[in-house]
């Protein structure tokens, strides 16, 4: 009961803004936390999980964003159809990242991920003919679609901030559903101790790759949302090593393995970082490097983590 | 083969820089077990260092090394007392995500401050280049590379022939037996960050003049600085310095035969395949 109720507070409090407010800033605010928290929340699959930290992550947003474009642009694929596309090209991109990066444990894992995606950056920015290099694609129109009798109007942000609402909590529910899968349980079991876990008969690798592929699909789709939303992608923007290393600091300043701490890290960080941005133009990442300090030295469950521990200890 | 032996010179020429920058980083890994990310944002404040105390001061860049070398020394060490001893037992992958957070910090504390601007210091003697037989030799990095040598070897006879050298590679060897010899674990690992983070400085300045200044430049260097330790072993001191001319070298004649465009690249692809097959390093020194 107690969860029913707290879904629904959840589902309102995601859905209801463009509802109260048309004000643009806030409603760009939300979009903003919306897909950080989508992309803190696929990441999480497994860093938090797994414990397998990728400091490569901006490879699957930037995958997916170029896809979404390139779909778009040359086959007119609506992109919407084109974000799943993206997506699926992600986990693809994936398997053999995976195949690669996961022969190596801790550390090494983490510098060979911000290896592979440095050197996706840049074929990015050299292959002109598919990427159009750091000059980058542009959309100008979005098609028309009709819902009821109008069409849906592009130039409102309210449909943008649906589509990555309804994206975030598909990324939270797949959270949820992977700390009750049998997959879940391989995870922790690798995080805690992986050459005990492949003694008791996991297929570790396998259980890593698919989990990577699973993060990597929902990156994928946060790229694509970023090129409907934004109609221009260049390298600089969607593969920067920046990128990755924000979706680790959301899902760490969060909470590791939880289904609302990315939420949380995602409101925490982005709020601050837009209204910092708003104000200074430059240095809006100060707050996540002292937060993931203050995390790592105090707090080293996240702010959800620790919230937790504390209410069950005062239960 | 004049550009054969003009890309050699100017590969060891930077790679000279980049071996500074790889040794701090594999002396503070091989006594303490850390990946410091924060490490690039280092070098980056020895280059504004550089370019500030040019800017205000009118003091050559070359000059303004005595000053910030000490400064970067006693910086390190407040930043291992005050802030990483703390996180150091929680394991390798908290302190990897605590100087990324630390990196992230400096980083962007760098661009509130200083603005993301490009900027170049203009030194009089940047000019004309050398030319020994023929090859374009920039002074300002033919200095940094006898100020690198110098720095290097500097470094290499206090490590080998001083106590608190040797207790540092005694540490880096096996803690626990160097506690038990009477070491004090806890102050040499203080020292070696010091250390590390004085080379960073250093190689900071030396890199001011050749290279333009923005704040985020710590992000390139840190990537490079990995591939070059990770050649060279980590934790190996005389393998960061085989790794730091290879890659410079490799960058320079990949620029040149293989493509200006992808010569970053090359040294990320062969990094992939040192971690993946030869993980000790290309020497087989290094401790993984």
């Amino acid at each position: 009961m107690t969860r029913a109720a707290a879904v629904a507070v959840v589902l309102v409090l995601m859905l209801a803004p463009p509802l109260i407010t048309s004000n643009q800033f806030f409603l760009h605010l939300g979009i903003t936390v919306l897909l950080w928290t989508l992309l803190g929340a696929s990441w999480n699959l497994l860093g938090g999980f797994a414990g397998q930290v990728s400091f490569g992550h901006a490879t699957f947003f930037g995958v997916g964003a170029y896809t979404t474009m390139i779909l778009y642009l040359t086959g007119g694929l609506a992109p919407w159809y084109g974000m799943v596309a993206g997506g699926l090209v992600a986990v693809v991109v994936s398997l053999p990242i995976g195949l690669i990066c996961f022969r190596l444990r801790g550390p090494y894992f983490s510098l060979s991920t911000l290896a592979v995606a440095e050197i996706v950056r840049l074929v990015a920015q050299n292959w002109e003919g598919l990427t159009n290099g750091p000059v980058g694609l542009l959309i100008t129109t979005l098609p028309r679609v009709a819902w009821g009798a109008q069409a849906i109007n592009w130039e409102s942000k309210a449909p943008f901030y649906y589509i990555i609402a309804a994206l975030a909590m598909a990324s939270m529910l797949a959270t949820y559903r992977l700390s009750r899968a049998r997959l879940g349980a391989y995870l922790l079991a690798i995080r805690e101790d992986e050459e005990a876990a492949e003694s008791v008969g996991i297929d570790t690798v396998r259980a890593k790759v698919l989990t990577l592929a699973l993060s990597a699909f929902f990156t994928g789709l946060g790229g694509g949302f970023y090129g409907l939303y934004f109609r221009y992608v260049d390298p600089d923007a969607v593969f920067p090593i920046a990128l990755s290393v924000e979706m680790v600091f959301i899902a760490v300043v969060g909470g590791l393995a939880t289904v609302v701490g990315p939420v949380i890290g995602a409101v925490f960080l982005t709020t601050i970082g837009e209204i910092f941005r708003e104000r200074f133009l430059v240095g809006h990442l100060i707050f996540y490097g002292l937060f993931m300090m203050l995390v790592i030295r105090y707090l080293p469950e996240g702010i959800w983590g620790g919230a937790r521990r504390s209410w069950a200890r005062r239960r | 083969m004049e550009t054969f032996v003009q890309s050699v010179v100017s590969g060891i020429l930077t790679g000279s820089l980049y071996a500074m920058i790889g040794v701090g980083l594999t002396v503070v890994f091989g006594v303490m077990r850390i990946i410091n990310l924060a490490h690039g944002d280092l070098v980056m404040l020895g280059m504004y260092g550089a370019f500030w105390a040019h800017a205000l001061w009118r003091l050559d860049p070359f000059v303004s090394i005595v000053l910030w070398v000490p400064l970067m020394f006693v910086g390190g060490m407040l930043v291992y007392r005050f802030l990483l001893r703390a996180i150091i037992p929680g394991g390798e992958l908290n302190t990897l995500l605590y100087t990324a957070g630390l990196s992230l910090l400096i980083a962007n504390v760098a661009l509130f401050t200083w603005t993301g601007d490009y900027r170049t210091i203009k030194l009089p003697y940047a000019i004309t280049p050398l030319r020994p037989f023929g090859i374009a030799v920039p002074i300002p990095l033919a200095i940094a590379f006898v100020l690198a040598i110098l720095i290097t070897l500097a470094l290499s006879v206090f490590l080998s022939r001083t106590d608190p050298g040797r207790a540092i590679r005694a540490t880096s060897q096996n803690p626990e037996a160097a506690a038990l010899m009477g070491i004090d674990v806890g102050r040499i690992s203080m020292l070696t960050f010091g250390l590390g983070s004085a080379l960073a400085g250093a190689a900071g300045v030396l890199l001011a003049p050749s290279l333009y200044l923005y704040p985020t430049v710590g992000e390139i260097l840190i990537a490079k600085c990995f591939v070059i330790v990770v050649l060279g072993g980590l934790g190996s001191v005389p393998g960061a310095i085989a790794g730091g001319i290879l890659l410079g070298l490799v960058e320079s004649l990949g620029a040149v035969y293989v493509s200006v465009a992808y010569k970053d690249t090359i040294g990320f692809v062969i990094f992939l395949l040192v971690l993946l097959f030869r993980p000790s390093g290309l020497f087989g020194v290094g401790k993984s």
